[in-house]
């Protein structure tokens, strides 16, 4: 009868080899466990019977060596199997390589596809795609403190009242907001937002449809409404399209969320979870917030650029300087980021990688023009591919696993988009470099050619080989003002014997 | 697969080790493991090495052995022909490897 000790390290040293297995190639991989079992059978008998910790560390060193032993394994596998490659590769029969053109293509239409069945199928990216961004009305303003620059709530909101019920000449319309900081009860989960009280025309203001608004009229109409931020609703609903009409506790009361507030390209002031929407008869009791005002046509004549210049006029104090800045709505979606890291991306190429494919031909032999459009038309296969490719990648990375935060998101999109783009294209460059101007496949066998000590009086570099037979590419290992580039020797049918298969031109 | 190594191959000494142990008798890992006094990571890949060189040669014990011994069954190395060539060269250029791990006639004898 076994202690409990022995038989978790039994258990450890099993789950050692197990582990060391899956290195194994898996045509050997029965076997291989077959034959440690029994090696580890012998070494547990040649143990005494009693348990001791200096016998187990001895026993899970033994353990230990079954890595190095698969290692082994796998390499011996891989090597046999390259030599198995590289003979059948040289098959005539075998026209569609490992190398070729026609398989590079569809490798990566298999990955756009991949990325884009995940786009599909991940809850982040598809809410980002399913919600497109809905722009700011035009002519929108923030009123701030003139002498404030860093933006702090400077607006009272006995000055707002006053400017709302004043007939105004260069504004239509104020809406008015301050955000504090409320604890939040979501069930029995309480947590801190930045809670926005926002006048009751804020939404229809900023021209901002709310979304999955609540329709029923049953629910409490007393209650104040709650309009959830977009990550607020991701985050914590779980992007729940049946949200409104649920009841939550803000500070000590409670609410209706009324529905989702839409993606937007605007930035206001404060970081805000959730507008809590409030009866205009409540608006005297807040302190100081952010006034946003839409300009009429004759304050939009006023604006100078992005800013306008106010002075407001109370009848018991000193006149303010205020001022009205413009709320861009410019869209920064996920597309607009895209373009802008691939032409980031573009831009950076040349301090990576050639963009030039300098090749130069040793022999007479001169490339059709249908090969050439073909070799072309490869390349622009490879690149029109690599940008879906990366546009639903970068989407599946940045709103797939950190779907939250829309704008870490987007950040996130930009960085992986640029440096998949870099790289994307430095491989496709670089791949069209390798490939064989008759046959697009890539050129295999590298082998060493010259010596470095001789830059100077021979060529030195690397040699490879078109399978198929029709072309050698010499690169130099140095480039030299009379060996400055790849160049390609054409094979004429005097080389056929070398290969197994014809050579096909 | 070919063999990579011809019969007059020079071994290194852990693998002449091993391929002597094998020539004595210790036919399976853990026993050669055992003699030699080397670890199981040094061991079990030579071994490996050897095989797919073509020197030993391995063949899975018999179930009904293996019951009868109540325990599972081993892995029995032994040497090809092309392993007895390199191991009579390894013996020349090690001489000591026949004292350090002597072979069932030498211990009669």
């Amino acid at each position: 009868m076994k202690s409990p000790l022995e038989t978790a390290a039994c258990a450890v040293n099993v789950g050692i080899l197990r582990a060391a297995s899956l290195f194994v190639p898996a045509g050997q991989r029965m076997e291989w466990r077959s034959e440690w079992r029994g090696e580890l059978w012998q070494a547990r008998s040649q143990t005494s019977s009693r348990f001791s910790w200096a016998q187990e560390c001895e026993i899970a060193g033994f353990c230990l060596g079954a890595f190095s032993d698969a290692f082994c394994l796998r390499r011996i596998d891989r090597h046999v199997s390259a030599v198995q490659a590289s003979q059948s590769r040289s098959l005539p029969l075998r026209a569609f390589s490992v190398e070729s053109a026609w398989q590079c293509l569809l490798f990566m239409v298999a990955l756009a596809g991949a990325s884009y069945g995940l786009a599909r199928i991940l809850p982040g990216v598809r809410a980002e795609r399913s919600l497109p961004e809905v722009p700011v009305r035009s002519g929108l303003v923030l009123i701030e403190n003139a002498n404030n620059e860093d933006s702090p709530p400077t607006i009272s909101s006995g000055q707002f009242e006053a400017w709302k019920e004043r007939k105004q000449e260069f504004f239509d319309g104020f809406a008015f907001y301050r955000v504090t900081r409320e604890r939040v009860n979501v069930g029995p989960v309480s947590q801190g937002w930045g809670v926005a009280s926002a006048s009751s025309n804020f939404f229809a203001m900023m021209g901002l449809p709310v979304r999955f608004r609540q329709t029923d009229a049953s629910t409490d109409a007393d209650l104040p409404r709650v309009v959830l931020s977009e990550d607020v609703w991701k985050r914590e609903f779980g992007a729940d399209p049946h949200v409104a009409g649920s009841v939550v506790r803000v500070g000590l009361r409670r609410a209706t969320i009324a529905g989702v507030a839409p993606v937007s390209p605007w930035q206001l002031p404060g970081k805000v979870d959730a507008w809590l929407i409030e009866p205009d008869s409540r608006e005297a009791e807040k302190g100081s917030g952010y006034v946003v005002a839409h300009l009429t046509p004759s304050g939009k004549s006023k604006m100078d650029a992005e800013r306008i210049r106010i002075t407001s006029y109370s009848p018991h104090r000193s006149p303010d300087d205020l001022l009205g800045i413009k709320i861009n709505s410019a869209t920064r979606g996920p597309w607009d980021a895209f373009l802008f890291a691939v032409l980031l991306a573009f831009l950076a190429l040349p301090a990576i990688t050639s963009i030039s494919f300098g090749e130069e031909s040793v022999s007479l032999h001169e490339v059709s023009w249908a090969r050439r459009f073909f070799r072309a038309a490869f390349l622009v296969a490879k690149i029109a591919l690599l940008l879906p490719l990366l546009h639903f990648a970068s989407l599946d990375i940045s709103y797939g696993f950190f779907p939250f935060n829309v704008n870490e998101a987007l950040y996130i999109q930009l960085v992986v988009t640029f440096f998949g783009c870099l790289f994307g294209m430095s491989w496709v460059l670089n791949d069209q470099r390798r490939r064989c101007p008759v046959c697009l496949r890539r050129v295999a066998h590298p082998a060493r050619v010259g010596q470095l000590s001789r830059t100077f009086l021979a060529w030195n570099g690397t040699e490879m080989m078109c399978m198929g037979g029709h072309t050698l590419l010499h690169v130099p290992s140095l480039p030299t003002s009379w060996f400055g580039s790849q160049r390609w020797m054409f094979l004429d049918p005097s080389w056929k014997f070398l290969f197994a298969g014809p050579v096909r031109d | 697969m070919p063999p990579s190594r011809t019969p007059d191959t020079k071994l290194s000494h852990t693998a002449a080790m091993i391929l002597q142990a094998v020539d004595a008798g210790f036919i399976y890992g853990f026993s050669i493991m055992e003699m030699t006094g080397l670890p199981s990571g040094t061991v079990y890949p030579a071994m490996r090495r050897l095989e797919r060189d073509e020197l030993i040669a391995s063949q899975w014990e018999r179930q009904s052995i293996a019951d009868a011994a109540l325990r599972p069954p081993r892995k029995y190395y032994k040497l090809t022909a092309a392993g007895r060539v390199t191991l009579e060269s390894s013996r020349k250029r090690y001489p000591l490897l026949e004292r350090l791990i002597p072979t069932e006639e030498a211990r009669q004898t």
